[in-house]
């Protein structure tokens, strides 16, 4: 970066700039940008005490809490990226990331505390576990003797931290995420310092945020959309206001409530209220700006949500993980927007400034305007690949036949723009789904599926379905002896609760098609008829 | 219906969708949310659910988000009173 800039300088310059501030609202918690400037700088030189060398990653195990959101900002003023981990996954799951990343110092909250012990089982790695909630923690240092634990009373004092002792690396990890593998091992994509500052900067300037604006936070930390929330506000000395679970249980409230002027969401979020009555009309008037991403945006909840927020700019925003939160933007209009639906979607309209579109056959040739193809895309907001895995990363990021440098493959399909007709999507090239927003590729609930129940086939499919892809998972298989109940739950002990499936139909056999590939429309079909 | 049946119904939905074992929620104040046994994937059935069996609407506008702390929570709020969130 040439000017130095990482994806913790925002913050701190609001730090700077506005020091009484608030900087996050959580449980009922308010942090000006001085007291969580200092919490974090705190667990920085912590960190740098500890692990003086060594992983440039820190893993943070908490959401929902003071300690979350400063622990991933310690993590960058160490100059390390942020592994986020989630208690409300498997815990295997948990101990794969935390093993697979390498990291050696883990910030944990106190609801996740309750979870470490299972997390931590079998881990041979001597860890130090960072508890800044706690004063007291003999308890932990008793329960994980192989580890070094230290709680509120052990931490550096923020003074020993300076921005100017802790270089970053543009190019650097600044965060590493998770996202569902289609082999059955989660991918983790490492997202550079300038990727992620190219698209806070694109947002800041076309959302003209200011040192007023309040941004919703519904996003766990381990789905990108979050850092949105985080590093878009902080970079213009705003407020994040994070619901508590039940908080997000009634969204309308708490927009109220908080008098949000930001909402950020995934589609399902729109559904659900929509389904809960909460869009009526004008309910919102503080709203300037009400975003969706994640997945695909259904006409209906658009227009809904923007009636309810008549003084807010509604946008449907586009992009995988792998290209830096979101890349492709549309902006609603009520009057001229709705012709320009397809497939009663919203359009995912047109690339962020420093970004480059590829529309491709089959054989990667550029498909003419108007016409379908997969959608590869490019330029500063392209990751650094995945996590340790050349093979993957190889087979993703690719450089398409006539071009010199890389693009990615989002195996989306996309109506390609054609004059003032915008980019729309089609739908996927590949077996991944979107459940209210989260990327889950079948494959890897059908490995495990097999795994659990002992078979040689297992189908998943996306059921029920919704305008936006599916809201959760069914499970096919043909072996009449399993025992579905005791599959199903130890599968929910192995897959997030978003991929685990709901049910699993036991089928005579599976339909094929003509290349004697299991017919997962005539699966589809059959749900649709006997759901 | 009784309340212990309309708590014992409330419990079957919830250990059911979250694919829990039976003995889990045997405490009325067990929390559901912090136990992971309730998320906003769950929420717009669990609210059908419970307007089905109270066989009116729910004014979703004058629910506190507390109500979804745990069974003893759910049936207070739903249940016990209906003239407080049962629709105009």
């Amino acid at each position: 970066m040439a000017d130095g800039r990482s994806l913790r300088s925002g913050f701190i310059e609001s730090w700077k700039r506005v020091p009484d501030h608030v900087a996050l609202e959580v449980d009922g918690n308010k942090r000006s940008y001085d007291t969580l400037g200092t919490l974090a700088a705190s667990l920085a030189a912590t960190l740098a005490r500890e692990v003086p060398d060594g992983p440039l990653l820190t893993a943070v195990f908490g959401h929902r809490s003071v300690s979350a959101f400063a622990g991933i900002l310690a993590a960058l003023f160490r100059g390390h990226g942020y592994v986020p981990l989630n208690s409300a996954f498997p815990t295997d799951r948990t101990r794969s990331m935390l093993e697979r990343t390498e990291c050696t110092c883990v910030i944990v909250d106190n609801q996740a505390s309750k979870q470490l012990e299972e997390v931590l089982t079998g881990v041979t790695q001597s860890l130090v576990l960072i508890f800044p909630e706690r004063v007291d923690v003999a308890e932990f240092a008793e329960r994980f003797p192989d580890h070094k634990v230290l709680g509120s009373a052990d931490l550096q004092p923020s003074s020993d931290w300076s921005e100017a002792d802790f270089d970053v690396d543009p190019n650097g990890i600044a965060y590493l995420l998770f996202t569902s593998g289609s082999t059955g091992i989660p991918k983790g994509v490492m997202v550079a310092h300038r990727n992620v500052n190219a698209f806070v900067d694109s947002m800041v300037e076309r959302y003209s945020i200011t040192e007023s604006d309040r941004f919703s936070q519904t996003f766990d930390l381990t789905f990108d959309l979050s850092v949105f929330d985080m590093f878009v506000a902080w970079e213009c000395g705003a407020r994040v206001c994070c619901p508590t679970q039940a908080q997000k249980l009634l969204p309308a409230k708490y927009i109220q409530e908080r008098e949000l002027t930001v909402w950020f969401s995934v589609p399902s979020t729109g559904v659900l209220m929509n389904k809960l009555r909460m869009l009526k009309p004008g309910h919102y008037p503080s709203l300037r700006w009400s975003l969706f991403c994640g997945e695909a945006l259904p006409k209906e909840i658009i227009e809904s949500f923007a009636a309810a927020a008549p003084n807010s700019i509604a946008e449907n925003l586009y992009g995988p993980t792998e290209l830096t939160i979101a890349c492709t933007l549309y902006r609603w209009n009520a009057q001229t927007s709705p012709a320009n639906c397809e497939l009663g979607l919203v359009p995912i309209g047109e690339p962020y400034p420093d970004m480059q579109v590829l529309v491709v056959d089959e054989a990667f040739v550029e498909v003419a305007p108007g016409e379908s193809g997969e959608l590869l895309m490019t330029g500063s907001q392209l990751t650094l690949g995945y996590w340790k895995d050349a093979e993957r990363t190889n087979a993703a990021f690719m450089v398409p036949p006539g071009k010199d440098h890389l693009y990615y493959r989002t195996g989306d399909r996309v109506r390609r723009q054609n004059g003032d007709s915008p980019m729309v999507y089609l739908g996927r090239v590949d077996n991944q789904i979107k459940i209210q927003g989260y990327r889950v590729e079948l494959g890897e609930i059908e490995m495990v599926m097999r795994e659990e129940a002992s078979v040689d086939t297992a189908i998943a499919m996306g059921w029920p379905e919704t305008s936006a892809g599916a809201d959760g998972v069914v499970v096919f298989i043909t072996d009449a002896s399993v025992d579905t109940k005791t599959v199903l739950a130890r599968v929910k002990n192995r897959l997030p609760n978003y991929m685990a499936p709901r049910t699993i139909h036991c089928i005579d056999e599976f339909p094929l098609n003509a290349n004697s590939k299991v017919d997962r429309k005539a699966l589809l079909q059959r749900l649709r008829e006997k759901p | 219906m009784q309340e212990s049946e309309i708590i014992g119904q409330l419990r079957d939905w919830i250990l059911e969708r979250a694919g829990a074992a039976s003995d889990r929620l045997t405490d009325n104040e067990m929390p559901i949310l912090d136990e992971g046994l309730l998320s906003s994937l769950d929420i717009v059935e669990f609210i059908l659910f419970i307007e089905s069996l109270r066989e009116e609407e729910v004014d979703i506008e004058n629910i506190e988000p507390e109500v979804f702390t745990n069974l003893r929570t759910l049936y207070d709020a739903f249940f016990a009173d209906k003239s407080q969130v049962i629709a105009s």
